[in-house]
């Protein structure tokens, strides 16, 4: 009888824990956490009674089906575990690696570091290893990557996808932050935002490359702009200085490197030219984001209106644009228009390919500006803090003047072997 | 101005360059030890009283020097002027300013002005009056018609202009009408009583004056106090006022310069106009260069240049135009605080000055094309509306990046609704490029001209004000803020949020031209975000970290941005704290400013060491047979040494002057 009453007992025991296990499932995902409270309020237990939902729930958690943990607010409370990933547990050998596994199961997305889980399950790590090894032979567990800790040796489990957070959103590739791809894709936005924000048009003065200063304003009147300098030549100014400068730098690198239509003086040359006040069609993040996403260079990496807005402020901090606001709509357009290369960013890159303007740097946007400081040997100057008459450096036997006033060859013994600033 | 040692330095080497060695080691006392009296200065120098006299003349003579006496005193007291030293640097500049705007006989009296110092007219007058009769002499065969004062002057390093037939000033009237043209633009003031006192000296005086006339029991309350500031600005703006007595006085001759005007066009010289009309001046008074007004001037040509840098040449011109008519009665760049007290208060209540869209056309020159420097957009894809706000007040604080904003981004369509209704209304205003025909528009009353649409141009052109205004709206469009439309076709420049403007594109281009655009990219992170900790660096600036920390790293050095420790517990363990990266922006202007004068003072002391490297040659050269003839006398390599170091010589000046147009914007503009 007792024995008949135990087996009854047991085959009541499974169809109320299958009950139970059922209706948990119908009310809510594997994250919910399941007080006594509301176990009992399930209405499966049979006149609320709890010791017999005690031995329910028991016998669920040995099954793998139900885990339980203490919360804070709640007290003790449950998760159900599907089917599957139960069978995954009580088909583990031994109990190392049942801990292990359930370790790294409760890590969820973010993963865990294989030191944390030595330490938190205090064991010898060989045991770890081994555990490890075999969950992932069997391919439960997978080794990631954390780009905020990229030296940690990371698991986690093999069903799930690494958390945006780990992963460190489209930016990174396997942990590391994909440059190459950034800034391939800045200068893609970049030459959208140039051509859509400023208008292409051809401009009558016969001058240099994109770069050129003002000098050659054949047109416009002495007044205001550089070229008054010609007339006082007992003032020696700055402007014809920069002008000759300029225009000497100008040759060179027309001469060495570029090939390129644009460059050579054509007249007129094409130009950007900024637009009028008002205009409404500043390009938005979200036509951006749309372009970007129309073009299918991202195929493998999805990207968002914000980060493709994140990518819009770095430029924007660089300085390479400017977000315009006209009526209610918030726009960018491109910064000092008049300088840009009317050359496509992309026709550049081919063009480095084919070997042209290697000696160039390829960037996007204008030459920064300049002024008398940045010109000057001192203002880049690795030793600027030591250099003073009577020190050991000094401007009288300063090197980087002399290579700046073309005097080099004349005192060569002095030279210190110093790497000159570029 | 903050004297520090680098520009203490560097004003004693300017000093030394066109003065000498004398004046230089006296100034370079006085600016170490402070005011002092000449017993002092014996002390000091272990010079004799004479030579020591002798110095103080020439630093006297070019208003180098500040005096005061005690009544009673024995001794006065000498202070170094350390502003005008600085300002010897900016002699080319002027130059040229005065050449481009008022033309070479106006630029030469400004030369001879600025070699000799403060000069009474007499003797400008008699020392003219010699060289032309000199000239008339020697005929058409002049060589050497500008060589008044010694010419000790480094600056003007090579040939001189008067190439020409005849000297630039062609009768002492020339002369007088050129003397008060500078006058009238205030280029030029009078020496008076005062003038060597420093602002210190004289604000002590005028306070004295005030607490014994208005005061005499001493001030009770917050409403004296007020009062006592606004006499003492008052009494203040009497002294300023009073170097400006010649040009009053030429303007109660007002109709004479008005004529003159109207014949002549503003600004425009050469001698078109009748001399005989400017009335003769004092020949007693003692006239000077105003500095104050020249880097007015100065601050609207770097303006342009900036205008140049972001929109071209075009809209610069316009803007040149613009500035040129705001500022003709601005008196100096930057308020006096002691001295402008409650002008400020006047100044807002009367209008800012501005100038309308019709002035800017009288003055803009007809050879200039006006279609050029800007886009073409159809007249659907422009927003009249908001091209064409009005915003009556300055900027209440500056917006450089404007992150404060809130995104509330309307659906475009929702945009154009609005737009269609008020469009009507503007219509009288702007003209955008329609489908065909044009309606010429006169700014002012609004009165349309329609033409024959089948007389009208296949190509779409605007009329000259549309192309204007569309300069201008550009302008006032700009992030920069170039110019606020401040009126219904007024416009006015709001220089203080412009000028900070123009100070961080100054400091962006250093750190861009030092630690490169990443670099650049941090700066205006923290400047827009404020403090940030270094772990939330690399996702807004998309940098890996190793690399990000070694640029902090290097613009830290550089002065560019600065850390700050936040210990996370009480214990302050440095391992745990937070490190919070941030920019001062007035901290690094001013490190940049140092920057700016030692690489000044390293460019003249590069020179002079070239010099005495080629002691031989320039040796030579001073020989009287040689000079003006160096390239038939001297032998080949001699020449070509020298002609070498001549080109060293102009492009050290030369940079020395570049680098002073960045110190302009940090300090002066
Ligand atoms: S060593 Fe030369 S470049 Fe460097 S600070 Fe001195 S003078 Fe300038």
């Amino acid at each position: 009888m007792a024995s008949d009453g135990t087996a009854d007992d047991s085959v009541k025991l499974q169809i109320l824990k299958d009950a139970l296990y059922d209706e948990i499932k119908q009310h809510g995902s594997e994250t919910r956490l399941f007080t006594q409270k509301d176990l009992l309020d399930l209405n499966i237990i049979p006149n609320n009674n709890v010791l017999l939902l005690v031995r329910v729930v028991q016998g669920l958690t040995d099954d793998k089906l139900l885990v339980g943990t203490t919360n804070h607010h709640a007290g003790l409370a449950w998760r159900w575990r599907s089917r599957e990933e139960a069978k995954k547990y009580t088909s583990l050998p031994n109990d190392e690696t049942v801990m292990v596994y359930s370790i790294i199961d409760e890590a969820g997305a973010d993963g865990i570091w294989n030191r944390t889980i030595k330490n938190k399950l205090n064991m010898h790590e060989a045991v770890v290893k081994n555990c490890i090894k075999f969950l992932e032979t069997k391919g439960y567990i997978a080794s990631m990557k954390n780009v905020e800790h990229p030296n940690k040796k990371m698991y986690i489990k093999a069903t799930l996808r690494p958390s945006e957070r780990a992963t460190g959103g489209p930016w990174f590739t396997e942990g590391e932050l994909d440059t190459a791809f950034i800034s391939e894709l800045e200068g893609i936005v970049f030459e959208y935002i140039k051509t859509k924000s400023a208008y292409r048009g051809s401009h009558p003065h016969a001058g240099g490359g994109p770069a050129s200063s003002s000098t050659s304003a054949t047109k416009l009147p002495k007044k205001g702009t550089v070229t008054a300098a010609t007339a006082a030549p007992d003032t020696t100014t700055t402007t014809t200085a920069r002008g000759t400068k300029r225009s000497a730098t100008e040759l060179s690198t027309d001469d060495t490197s570029s090939p390129a239509p644009t460059r050579s003086s054509h007249k007129p040359r094409a130009v950007f030219m900024p637009m009028p006040a008002g205009y409404k069609h500043y390009p938005t993040v979200a036509e951006i984001a749309k372009f970007i996403h129309d073009t299918g260079i991202t195929n493998n990496t999805t990207l968002g209106e914000a980060d493709i807005q994140q990518l819009v402020d770095v430029l924007t901090y660089d300085g390479l644009i400017e977000s315009v606001r006209v009526g209610r709509r918030r726009g960018y357009r491109v910064t000092r228009a008049m300088k840009q290369d009317t050359v496509p960013f992309h026709k550049r890159q081919k063009e480095r390919e084919a070997g042209v303007g290697l000696d160039q740097p390829l960037v996007a946007g204008a030459e920064p500006l300049s002024n008398g400081l940045t010109e000057a040997p001192c203002g880049r100057c690795p030793v600027f803090e030591l250099c003073e008459e009577g020190g050991p450096v000094s401007p009288s036997n300063c090197v980087y003047f002399l290579k700046w006033l073309d005097l080099e060859d004349l005192p060569a013994a002095v030279a210190p072997n110093v790497a000159l600033p570029t | 101005m903050l004297v520090t040692k680098p520009v203490a330095d560097l004003c004693a080497l300017l000093i030394d360059e066109l003065h000498g060695e004398l004046p230089s080691r006296i100034f370079a006392i006085l600016l170490s030890k402070g005011r002092s009296t000449l017993p002092q200065l014996v002390q000091y120098t272990s010079m004799t009283p004479r030579q020591l006299r002798h110095g103080l003349a020439v630093l006297q003579q070019h208003n180098l020097l500040f005096y005061h006496v005690d009544p009673g005193a024995e001794f006065a007291f000498y202070e170094a002027n350390a502003e005008h030293a600085y300002n010897l640097v900016r002699t080319g500049k002027i130059l040229e300013m005065i050449d481009s705007s008022f033309g070479a006989p106006a630029k030469d009296v400004m030369q001879n002005l600025l070699l000799s110092g403060q000069t009474r007219i007499s003797d400008l007058v008699a020392a003219y009056q010699e060289k032309i009769e000199q000239a008339n002499k020697e005929a058409a065969h002049v060589e050497d018609d500008d060589d008044f004062g010694a010419e000790k002057n480094g600056v003007n390093g090579d040939s001189h202009p008067g190439k020409k037939a005849g000297p630039l000033v062609k009768s002492t009237a020339h002369l007088n009408s050129i003397i008060c043209r500078l006058v009238e633009a205030e280029l030029i003031d009078v020496v008076h009583a005062k003038t060597f006192e420093s602002s210190q000296d004289i604000l002590k005086t005028v306070e004295k004056e005030v607490m014994d006339k208005y005061f005499p029991a001493g001030v009770k309350g917050n409403k004296a106090k007020v009062e006592v500031q606004e006499r003492i600005a008052e009494g203040l703006r009497k002294v300023r006022g009073e170097s400006k007595s010649l040009k009053r006085k030429l303007e109660q001759n007002g109709t004479a310069a008005k004529r003159r005007k109207l014949f002549a066009g503003a600004g425009m010289s050469n001698g078109s106009h009748d001399e005989d009309m400017d009335p003769a001046l004092d020949p007693r008074q003692v006239i000077r260069i105003n500095y104050e007004k020249c880097l007015v001037d100065l601050r609207n040509r770097r303006l342009v240049q900036f205008a140049t840098d972001i929109f071209g040449e075009t809209s610069a011109y316009v803007y040149g135009v613009l500035l040129k008519l705001l500022t003709k009665d601005i008196p100096r760049c930057r308020a006096d605080a002691a001295m402008d007290f409650g002008e400020d208060k006047e100044e807002s209540e009367k209008d800012t000055v501005s100038v309308t869209t019709d002035q800017i056309l009288d003055n803009l020159k007809t050879s200039v094309d006006l279609s050029l420097g800007i886009g073409k957009a159809e007249r659907r894809q422009v927003s009249s509306v908001a091209a064409e706000k009005i915003e009556l007040f300055p900027p209440k604080k500056k917006l450089l990046i404007e992150e404060a904003e809130v995104e509330g981004e309307a659906s475009a369509d929702e945009d154009e609704d609005n737009e269609s209704s008020d469009e009507s209304e503007y219509d009288s205003d702007y003209k955008a490029p329609t489908a065909n025909g044009t309606n010429g528009v006169n700014g002012t009353n609004g009165a349309k001209v329609k033409f024959d649409e089948s007389a009208a141009p296949k190509e779409r052109r605007l009329d000259r004000p549309t192309q204007l205004r569309q300069h201008l709206l550009m302008l006032a469009e700009s992030t920069q803020r170039f110019v606020r439309h401040c009126g219904p076709n007024e416009w006015t420049v709001d220089f203080v949020p412009l000028m900070n403007a123009l100070r961080e594109v100054e400091l962006d281009s250093v750190i861009e031209r030092t630690c490169g655009r990443q670099g650049l990219r941090l700066v205006r992170i923290l400047r827009a975000k404020g403090k940030l900790d270094e772990k939330a660096l690399p996702n807004v600036a998309l940098m890996r970290k190793p690399e990000l920390q070694q640029k902090m790293l290097e613009m830290q050095t550089a002065g560019f941005v600065h850390v700050q420790e936040v210990p996370r517990d009480l214990k302050a363990d440095v391992k745990k704290s937070f490190f919070l990266w941030f920019c001062d922006v007035d901290r690094s202007l001013s490190r940049l400013l140092d920057t700016s004068y030692t690489t000044m003072t390293h460019c003249i002391q590069v020179l002079e060491a070239l010099r005495q490297k080629e002691r031989d040659v320039l040796e030579t050269t001073k020989r009287s047979d040689v000079r003006g003839r160096e390239k038939d006398t001297m032998r080949k390599e001699y020449y070509e040494r020298y002609s070498r170091f001549l080109e060293c010589e102009r492009k050290l000046f030369a940079q020395v002057m570049r680098v002073d147009d960045l110190v302009s914007v940090l300090r002066d503009f």
